[in-house]
Parts: C-alpha cells; structure tokens; sequence
C-alpha cells in the first residue's frame, strides 16, 4: 500500500503532509505527557519492531504468502499516537534508505498508513472493548479493529489515487498522473484488502497480542479511559466525507456501465469499443447499491445513507453490549 | 570391536527408517530471507566507505527533493530524459556492484507501473503510461543513489540541519540500530523453528507468533536498558549537530548542476 513518487500530484503530496503536520504535532505533545521519558527509546524499537513485522511472511490459501502491517497491533500495544510515531519513522527508513514509497508522497502515505490506520484501529478496538466488556469482547474488537484499519486505510489511498484523473489533465484531457477512476482505483485496492490482506492483519494482531498478554501481560498499553468521544468525531467526519462516493457518480468519469462505455468521450473522441476486462464487470460495484431517495438531492441522500449505516451499527454493539452487561454499569458518557 | 559392543546400546545399533513427513515451510525460509537481506543492506552501511561524491549530506537531500518534485511536476518528455541521462551519468560513476544494485530496483519499479499502466493503455493513455513509467525510473534511481553515496548516519544528522523535532532524530536513530538487533534475535528464533520442526509440525503457525510476541517483550526491555544507559552517559534528550556547513567544491557544483536542471525546466515548460 506504499503509495510511490508520480502517481499522486505534488499537490496532492502537499495537502496531505500539511494535513499530517498538526497530527505529528499533537503526537509529539501527547507521547511527551503520556510516556516517561525513560519510555522512549520504545518509540525507535516500535517503529524497528513494525519494520520488521513486514518481514514475517505468513502463509495464505493457494501457496502464496503475505505480511501485515502491523498498524492496529502498534496501536494497542504503545497507545495510538505512539504508533503514530514509530510508523511514521519506519514509512521514512523505507522511503530515504530502502525506496519502498515516494518521498514526496510521504506525507500520504504517512496520512494513510501511519494516521489512518492506527486510530481506526485503536478507536474501534477501544470501543468495542468499552461496550462488550468481556474478554471475547476485546478480541472482537482487536479482529474487527486490525481487520477495519487496513481496509479504511486501503479506501484512503484508493480516494487518492481515484482523486488524480478527476483534478489532473493535461490540455488534451488526458490524466497526468495515476489515470484510474475512482470506480477502478476503489475496488482494485479495496477488494484484495477485503479478502486476503485484512485477514492476515487480524490474524496476525490477536495472534501476537494473545501471545504477550499470556507471557507479559504487564507490557500492554492502558490507555486514559473514555476516549469515546474522538469516535465520534471520526464517524460524523466519515459521514461528512461520505459524498465523496458521489465525485465518482455525479461526475461523467467512472461510473459508466458496460452499455454506456462504448460512447464514453475521452480525449475528444468516443471511446468506441468496450474493454475486455470491463466486460466482465466489477462485481463490488455492481453489489452496491445506489444510495438515492427519491425527491432528496444525492449528496443529502448520501449523507442520510450514512448516517443510516453508523446508527444500525451503534444499535448493534449497544444491544450486544447490554447483553453481555445485564448489570447495567453502562460507560455513562455519550 | 568387542568392547565397544559392550559400550552401545543394542538400540542404537539398529537400522532405522525414519522418513520425515514432508511439511510446508516455505513462507519460514521466505522470513528467513527477507531478514536476511535487510540486514545485510544494513551491514554494508557499516563497512561503508566514504562516499565518492562529498557533497553535504542536507545539501545532497535538498538537492534529491527538488529533483523528484521538479519531476513529479513537469509535463514535458524532453525534461524527464534530460533527468534520467543525467541520473545515468551519475550512476555511471559508481561501483559496478552498486550500479546492478540500483539498476535492478529502478528497473523493476518502472516496469511495475509500466505493467499496472497496460489497462490505461489500452484506453488511449499512451502520454500518461509512458511518461509515468520514465518518472518512476527517474525517482527510484535518485533516491537509491542518495541512499548508496550518503552515510545513513549522516542523514540523520541531515534531518536535524531541517530542524525536524529531536524526537524523530532519537526514535530514527534507535529503530535503524535496533532493526539489526531485533532482526538478529527472531533470526535465530526462526532458525530454532527451522531446526526443532522435523517432518511435520501442526504448531508452526502458532509460533510465529510467539516468535513476533517475543520480539515485543524482548525489545520492551532492551528500551528500557539503553535509556539507563544513555541516561549515565549524560543524554537529555536534545541532539546537536557540531559540524559546521562549509561549502565544499562538491557543495558548489551539485548547486550548479541543480541550478541547470530549474533552468531546462522552466525552459522546456515554457515551450
């Protein structure tokens, strides 16, 4: 998922290292107040530790073999901001020393990987964790955290990939960087996420932290309860940015069915033919559905959609959380 | 003979056909490997000898930055081969063994977004395939030659020339050492899983983890003694950097150099 040099625009690049530099800030602030300084040399050892994680190949169905990130795992074992860090930092030693990722697209690569991923992973795992307060709980919440931070993150880079054609032409139409569509980019970076990559991850963070809890169970990071209000946060953010789907939609660029491609203008020309590997269709996005109320404008419908989607969701946890918390000693924040 | 027959047992004397089950293990010699190839590159840092061009390590960075964004920005061909003449010219310069090296890794990345590319290809996008794959060229062989011909040490020094926050310096710092020290001890664990699974071991997935979990605690304390140590030693925390910035001969070429490729580009974009 390390995103190299040219296939994002520079100004893509610039937007998000600036949108990462109040998050390294806080990181900073916040690792400062949270770990004693004899602490941190484990912030080098994380990022060390997460360098190597990528190392480990795991076996996968059909003989392959793939590695996870890790992210999610950094996260529950040093505290969010703390990942933030040590990814941050190993995203760096991959760039400058190994060429793995661009240099300019640091900064978003840093944003999906080293932002992205922990906190979705952390927040979510933290809380499930809070709501089904068994310990099944918590490894429910480690899985689904692990498995949700890679995939959100996958999305992210995706969006910017998908993003490029749309701002970017050339005078002649013609994309200057990374030329798919958000309806390529999305299911060709999210799909394999979805079915292999995400698994791995989660196999890989309940696996390992099982482990140091039976060997070390002092080492794990408790961080300050009631974080639950950044959850929030994230989701009305995520409910917001919701529209984004739209771009792909609303715009003619992307969403064009099979009939519909051949007549498709690019360049000042109609396309005239219908790729073959589109003829086959992408199933995911065939599997969605199409987010629109009669009578609303899109965005709003989109808009509702999602806030539809989040609230079934809290619903779920809270009921699951009530059932296995008869007693009723309910986190009272809200 | 006959007292060594009293010696060994009658057990051991006994032909035995043990045929281990075969087992899948190729993703622990796939770990195994891709350690090993990492710290490898790390060690050669070490042995490192200086590098053939002086130039100062922040100037040299400075320099690969500007390349790589003045090369994500231009939209004419001609720029971006001028760039890559002159980066091959450079490489030339090298050691023969650092040329595979960098040729290898700028020539696969290219022609893995040149493979990714096909589709577009295939849609009519030959300006954007052909241009994003030279680019792709032209960025991997900068940033591996500035990692060949710079002391990694020197490049964390460089960071702190761009007053990045001394927390970054110290976590850098420490993960590059400690990625060889780590790597070394789950290398010998996954040695010891090699050599103790014979024939076939249901428990090998399980000990990954366990190799992975171990690292954790393992590095939890080796944290907490090298910040004792550096504490004794009279760390605080704070890095400073005592070179002086004096303009080398080196320092004043590589500016001209990099003054000429502004000029082509302003040049080339403007036509």
């Amino acid at each position: 998922m390390h995103i190299p040099d040219n296939y994002l625009s520079p100004s893509t690049c610039a937007v998000l290292a600036t949108a990462m530099i109040p998050v390294w800030t806080t990181a900073i602030k916040k690792v400062k107040e949270e770990i004693t300084s004899s602490k941190m040399p484990l912030l080098g050892i994380g990022a060390a530790f997460t360098f190597l994680i990528m190392m480990f190949n795991v076996p996968l169905p059909g003989g392959t073999t793939g590695h996870a990130v890790g992210g999610t795992l950094l996260a529950i074992l040093l505290g969010p901001w703390a990942a933030c860090i040590s990814l941050t930092v190993a995203l760096l030693i991959q760039a400058l020393l190994f060429g793995d990722g661009g240099i300019l697209a640091f900064g978003a690569n840093c944003f999906n990987l080293a932002f992205v991923l922990p906190f979705t992973g952390y927040f979510i795992y933290q809380f499930i964790k809070e709501r089904v307060t068994s310990e099944r709980g918590e490894y429910i919440g480690m899985a689904l955290g692990s498995y949700l931070g890679i995939n959100v993150s996958a999305l992210c880079a995706a969006i910017e990939f998908g993003l490029q054609p749309l701002l970017f032409k050339s005078a002649a139409g013609l994309p200057l960087y990374s030329p798919y569509p958000l309806a390529i980019s999305i299911p060709s970076m999210v799909i394999p996420h979805i079915l292999v990559a995400g698994f791995v991850e989660v196999v890989f963070t309940v696996a390992i932290v099982v482990f140091i809890k039976k060997a070390s169970p002092g080492a794990i990071y408790a961080g300050p309860k009631h974080k639950i209000k950044p959850v929030y946060g994230l989701l009305a953010a995520l409910i917001c940015l919701s529209p984004l789907g739209l771009l792909a939609s609303g715009t003619a660029w992307g969403e064009w069915s099979v009939e519909e491609i051949k007549d498709v203008v690019s360049g000042g020309q109609a396309l005239g033919y219908v790729p073959p590997g589109m003829e086959q269709g992408f199933s995911f996005a065939a599997v969605l559905p199409d987010y629109t109320f009669h009578g609303l404008p899109d965005v709003a419908a989109y808009i509702l959609s999602a806030v539809a989607g989040v609230a079934v969701l809290l619903i779920i946890f809270k009921i699951l959380g009530l059932s296995k918390n008869k007693t009723g000693a309910y986190p009272d924040e809200r | 003979m006959n007292v060594e027959r009293k010696i060994m047992p009658a057990w051991l004397l006994q032909d035995e056909n043990y045929l281990p089950q075969s087992d899948i293990d190729t993703y622990i010699n796939k770990s195994i490997l891709s350690l090993l190839n990492i710290l490898a590159k790390i060690r050669r840092q070490d042995g490192h000898k200086p590098c053939q061009f002086y130039g100062h390590p922040a100037l040299k960075i400075a320099v690969t930055l500007l390349l790589i964004t003045l090369l994500s920005l231009s939209k004419s061909f001609a720029f971006v081969i001028i760039i890559n003449v002159c980066l091959l010219a450079v490489l030339s310069l090298l050691e023969a063994e650092v040329i595979i090296k960098i040729l290898k890794l700028s020539l696969a990345a290219s022609i893995f977004t040149f493979i990714i590319l096909i589709p577009a290809l295939l849609l009519g996008n030959y300006y954007t395939s052909i241009m994003l794959s030279s680019k792709v060229l032209a960025t991997v062989m900068a940033v591996n030659i500035l990692s060949h011909s710079t002391k990694w040490s020197d490049l964390t020094s460089a960071l702190k020339t761009f007053r990045v926050p001394d927390i970054f310096i110290l976590v850098l710092d420490i993960t590059i050492k400690y990625i060889v020290l780590l790597g070394e001890f789950s290398l010998n664990m996954l040695y010891a899983l090699k050599l103790r699974s014979v024939g076939l071991n249901k428990n090998k997935y399980h000990s990954i983890s366990g190799i992975a979990g171990t690292m954790f605690i393992k590095s939890k304390e080796m944290a907490e003694e090298m910040y004792a140590a550096m504490e004794c030693r009279g760390f605080t925390g704070e890095y400073k950097v005592h070179r002086k910035f004096k303009f080398t001969v080196a320092d004043v070429l590589l500016l001209m150099i990099t003054l000429g490729f502004v000029y082509i580009f302003v040049y080339l974009g403007r036509a």
